[in-house]
């Protein structure tokens, strides 16, 4: 008798253990593939209300303290995939080097993509560089205009795939 | 003449950084499908192959890469290639789901046409069971193509190191060594989703397959309807 109830309570256990590995397991995989997207999707934001620079129309300026930097990206519209011309001009500081530009997206870590920028004239530099596309469909980048020494500006905006 | 290339640690860095957040999330679903596809058998070899031949694909994409010295040159006559890839990748995710919950046998995802000694149906099968270890390092040649903006950022750079070379040998071991370097650091990310999807106890349950079937159909279409967006 005892022997029988022994044996019912180790079953109900081990019935119970299954279905909490199956429950947990199923978890798991739900874990695996919720985490890929969030990972993937990166910090949540509101891009549309990001963007401080319509890149299609035309120059863009953005000040940060006393420094201010204008940005034209040509050809325009501005697309994915092909050469463009980033021109940079500055006001406020004189930088001892040329500054470079740090393309990004605000939503997805892209790995370094440096734009050099050489010097055409006073406080004005020109370099060439590309917006690579992105098969998740999010257009939405950054250019990070970095002047040595003086501080950095950030240009959002989206461009056409 | 310098092989050496400041660019390499930086790039293995990326690869590393970049693999535990947009590839996880973007390859994640491919790992888990191939984690589960083999079922009861070590994950090790097959995973390692798989990495291997993605690192090789990115390797001669960044010889090319560095021996035109323009991203935007091979990137347009490549794109329609990735796209093929990103469409055969959802295609081959699909069947290797249907193979491994063992719902449809190939007779009727062929439908009458269907010829078992045929020479697609032959490779499809052999791609679809996978059971060999060695059919994982097609698998990642192949997906190694994939559209994925770090991996451009990173041909990019090969084109750039590409461009400094001082000749032709020089600018092919510079691209190559950046995207080497690029695809050994998204290994441990890759392989660490590899290892989560390969826990035993998980792997040994009828319904977890069955779960995993639908999951892989759903990122085949997925990856499908993506690669014709695309």
């Amino acid at each position: 008798m005892k022997q029988n109830i022994s044996t019912g309570r180790r079953q109900r256990y081990f019935a119970k253990t299954q279905v909490l590995k199956i429950a947990l397991s199923f978890l798991i995989l739900l874990g695996i593939l919720v985490l890929s997207s969030v990972v993937a999707r990166g910090p949540a934001m509101a891009a549309d209300t990001m963007i401080n620079c319509d890149a299609h129309k035309g120059v863009c300026s953005q000040s940060s303290g006393a420094l201010t930097v204008s940005l034209e990206i040509t050809p325009r519209p501005v697309k994915a995939m092909q050469d463009l011309v980033f021109k940079v001009s500055i006001t406020g500081a004189s930088p001892a080097e040329p500054p470079h530009i740090d393309l990004g997206m605000p939503a997805m870590k892209m790995g370094p993509n440096q734009v050099a920028l050489k010097p055409t004239g006073p406080g004005t530099y020109e370099g060439t560089g590309v917006v690579v596309r992105c098969p998740s469909g999010k257009r939405t980048w950054f250019a990070n205009v970095i002047v040595p020494g003086s501080g950095e500006v950030k240009f959002i905006f989206d461009v056409i795939y | 003449m310098s092989f050496i290339d400041p660019l390499y640690p930086i790039f293995l860095i990326t690869g590393f950084t970049v693999g535990f957040g947009h590839c996880i999330g973007m390859c994640g679903p491919i790992v888990v499908s191939l984690s589960l596809n083999l079922k009861d058998k070590n994950f090790l070899i097959p995973h390692l192959l798989y990495s291997a031949g993605r690192v090789v694909t990115y390797s001669i994409l960044g010889g090319v890469m560095g021996v035109t010295g323009s991203f935007t040159l091979v990137a347009s006559h490549i794109a329609g290639i990735q796209k093929g890839a990103m469409i055969l990748a959802g295609i081959l995710i699909i069947i290797m789901g249907l193979a491994m919950s063992g719902w449809i046998s190939f007779g009727k995802v062929f439908g009458d046409s269907y010829n078992p000694g045929s020479f697609v149906s032959k490779g499809f099968q052999r791609l679809s069971r996978a059971k060999s270890p060695a059919a994982y390092f097609p698998i990642g040649l192949l997906l190694g193509l994939l559209p994925c903006g770090p991996v451009y950022t990173a041909l990019l750079a090969a084109a750039g190191a590409g461009m400094k070379a001082a000749g032709p040998l020089e600018a092919i071991i510079k691209g190559m060594g950046v995207m080497l370097c690029f695809g050994l650091g998204t290994v441990p990310a890759l392989f660490l989703v590899a290892k989560l999807a390969d826990m035993g106890w998980l792997k040994k349950r009828e319904l977890i397959y069955r779960i995993g079937a639908i999951l892989m159909v759903a990122v085949g279409i997925y990856f499908i309807i993506k690669g014709i967006r695309y």
